[in-house]
């Protein structure tokens, strides 16, 4: 590991300001939300044990951006180089899923480009999952192992800063002065730190285990009665769409300026009666249930099959999030228990 | 190079040509060259007021100037519909995979088309006729409403009728009393004998509810699924893959399609509301 330490983070916070504007989390209420750094005020940094409320996607992706001018064309380029500091496991690997859709070879969104290449990325170890969390269920971890310029490690005495790119590494180079070696107790402690989070949520999602992949209980319950059930509790407020780190559903609309026309994105939710409607009318999924299941078949059948991977994090942004109380992990379970039953009316047939 | 797709580019409506009491067909001329194949789709901008998918209904062979058949049926276009000569447009594309022409050849080409539905099937006919000696033959069963829906009427009814290797019925729901062709859903004029299933490939393009029972029947008379070729009608925002609207299953319509055998989709829900 090539890893230096910090005894307190505003130096470190302000030498990264001092290069691009910086995005921290910052408690707001229960829970944390992003908002840019002020070198000059005097306040303490905050560590963030657990994801913030908001999703990464916000950077990548805002809720509205301009897509286009008519007739003379904008430069989608003209970004510049920010940081975001405090993203956690899941952040990192819902970036990872959003590269896949908007950096394919075939179709390389400029506006998703143009913020990726200036995204300076410093993610940090969690401590403190919350109730909602279940990334270790798919596959996460409490901890990036990768997908990270720097990445922030607590422990008592300071911060274990690591690097995860060339750019972490140059940029720890130029700022040397501001770091030591690591001290040996410190890097136990945060090994330690690290096994015990993990742990902590195993146990938490211990009663969460499927018998067969999360895809095919999808495939395999896909007309099950669980998705009209579930979702006669929704009010859809779309909030589970608009938290998710991964959904990135937008819309393309346009409107008109003083001297020009414009083309604008905005983030869409397939919560959405109308969201497939077309103008004559069809509409495949008017039924809320068709609403939930075709969210939840894309997140763990459709990206799968397409990408190589599910488009889900197990952050628990869209359980902490639901107004109607729908648990995704709730109807994993639920379908868990139908595909048992199932087999079990096999076998006794 | 990091080029932007949601930049249309400038054309021009240069001319308008009314088809039926509800679709009328714009000439558009783009400011450069613009090529795409039979099948694809444009999203046409009228710039200010939004956006629409439509399959070009003229000859990929015309590079300079496309013709966009327009059903009124919602917002965006009622106002192309007031659009007159003249008219700026945005145009982006094209779009989606068209139809596999190269499988067609050697075949007969069973083309089962209603309503709007002509639109594309127009841009795929005049390629056909084009290459009508590479194929078997190419048979058409077109229905509409009544006769004044038919759109295309002065080829239609006429000209197309008259092609070496094509053959044409017609069908309308309704009569309007002058009418001498067959009254009745377009699927009461699909006939078992109408071409060699072995050797034949059927393309079905028209309103979600005809689509499915022309599928029906065609399976019926022997096609195999994956010779069946769906254009499918979803909500087409992006045109890329991306903003999600119109998935079928794992399918983005706009990027995979629009033109999808049967074989490929039918195993999804809801695949014909």
């Amino acid at each position: 590991m090539e890893a230096v330490f910090i005894s307190s983070l505003k130096p470190f916070l302000d030498a990264v300001a001092g290069e691009m504007d910086i995005y921290v989390p910052k408690k707001s209420g229960q829970h944390f939300v992003y908002t840019r750094f002020d070198s000059s005020a005097d306040t303490a940094a905050e560590f963030n044990n657990i994801r913030a409320c908001t999703p990464v996607k916000e950077f990548l992706l805002p809720l509205r951006e301009l897509a286009a001018i008519f007739p003379e064309p904008f430069d989608p380029n003209d970004i510049k180089p920010f940081a975001v500091f405090g993203l956690k496991d899941c952040d990192l690997r819902s970036i990872e899923i959003l590269d896949k859709v908007f950096l394919e070879e075939e179709f390389r969104d400029p506006l998703y480009v143009a913020r990726r290449q200036k995204m300076f990325i410093i993610s940090s170890d969690c401590f403190d999952p919350g109730e909602s969390c279940f990334c270790n269920v798919i596959d996460g971890k409490s901890f990036p192992e990768s997908g990270f310029d720097l990445n922030v490690s607590q422990v008592k005495d300071g911060f274990i800063i690591e690097a995860g790119s060339q750019r972490g590494k140059d940029f720890i180079k130029k700022h040397d002065e501001l770091f030591t070696d690591v001290p040996a107790a410190s890097l136990s402690e945060h090994d330690k730190n690290r096994v015990h989070t993990q742990k902590q949520l195993e146990q938490q999602n211990a009663d969460l285990k499927f018998d067969t992949p999360i895809k095919e209980l999808l495939e395999s319950g896909h007309d099950s009665e669980v998705f009209d059930v579930e979702a006669k509790s929704c009010i859809e407020c779309q909030a589970c769409t608009r938290v998710c780190p991964t959904c990135h559903c937008f819309y393309l609309y346009d409107t008109k300026q003083k001297d020009y026309f414009s083309k604008m994105k905005m983030w869409d939710s397939c919560m959405r009666l109308s969201y497939a409607a077309v103008a004559g009318g069809a509409n495949p999924r008017k039924v809320l249930g068709d609403r939930l299941r075709h969210r939840l078949m894309h997140k763990f059948a459709y990206f799968l099959d397409r990408y190589g991977l599910q488009m889900c994090i197990g952050c628990g942004r869209c359980v902490d999030a639901d107004a109607g109380g729908i648990d995704i992990r709730a109807i994993l379970k639920k379908l868990n228990e139908e595909i048992k039953n199932k087999s079990k009316a096999k076998v006794a047939k | 190079m990091n080029q932007n797709f949601y930049q249309p580019i400038a054309g021009e409506i240069t001319d308008i040509i009314d088809e039926s009491s509800t679709i009328k067909s714009f000439v558009v001329v783009p400011e450069k060259e613009f090529a795409f194949k039979t099948g694809q789709f444009v999203e046409l901008t009228l710039p200010g007021e939004g956006e629409a998918p439509f399959t070009p209904s003229s000859s990929p062979a015309d590079t300079k100037k496309m013709e966009i058949t327009i059903m009124k049926a919602g917002r965006v276009t009622a106002l192309f519909h007031q659009c007159k000569k003249g008219q700026k447009v945005g145009i982006r594309g094209p779009y989606g995979n068209g139809y596999p022409i190269e499988d067609f050849v050697n075949k007969e080409v069973y083309i089962v088309g209603g309503g709007v539905g002509l639109a594309p099937i127009r841009s795929l006919f005049l390629t056909l006729v084009d290459r009508v000696k590479d194929l078997k033959c190419v048979v058409c069963r077109f229905g509409a409403r009544t006769p004044d829906d038919f759109i295309y009427k002065k080829t239609l009814f006429g000209p197309w009728q008259k092609i070496d290797g094509v053959k044409i019925k017609l069908s309308v729901d309704k009569s309007d009393g002058k009418w001498t062709g067959n009254v009745g859903v377009v699927t009461t004029i699909l006939s078992k004998d109408d071409v060699n299933i072995e050797n034949a490939v059927a393309v079905v393009c028209g309103p979600p509810i005809m689509m499915k029972f022309a599928t029906v029947k065609l399976l019926d008379f022997g096609f195999s699924a994956e010779r069946i070729y769906l254009s499918m009608e979803k909500n087409m925002s992006c045109g890329v893959g991306k903003c999600g609207h119109c998935m079928i299953g794992k399918y983005y319509v706009c990027k995979d399609g629009p033109v999808f055998t049967y074989d490929q989709i039918k195993g999804y829900p809801n695949i014909w509301d």
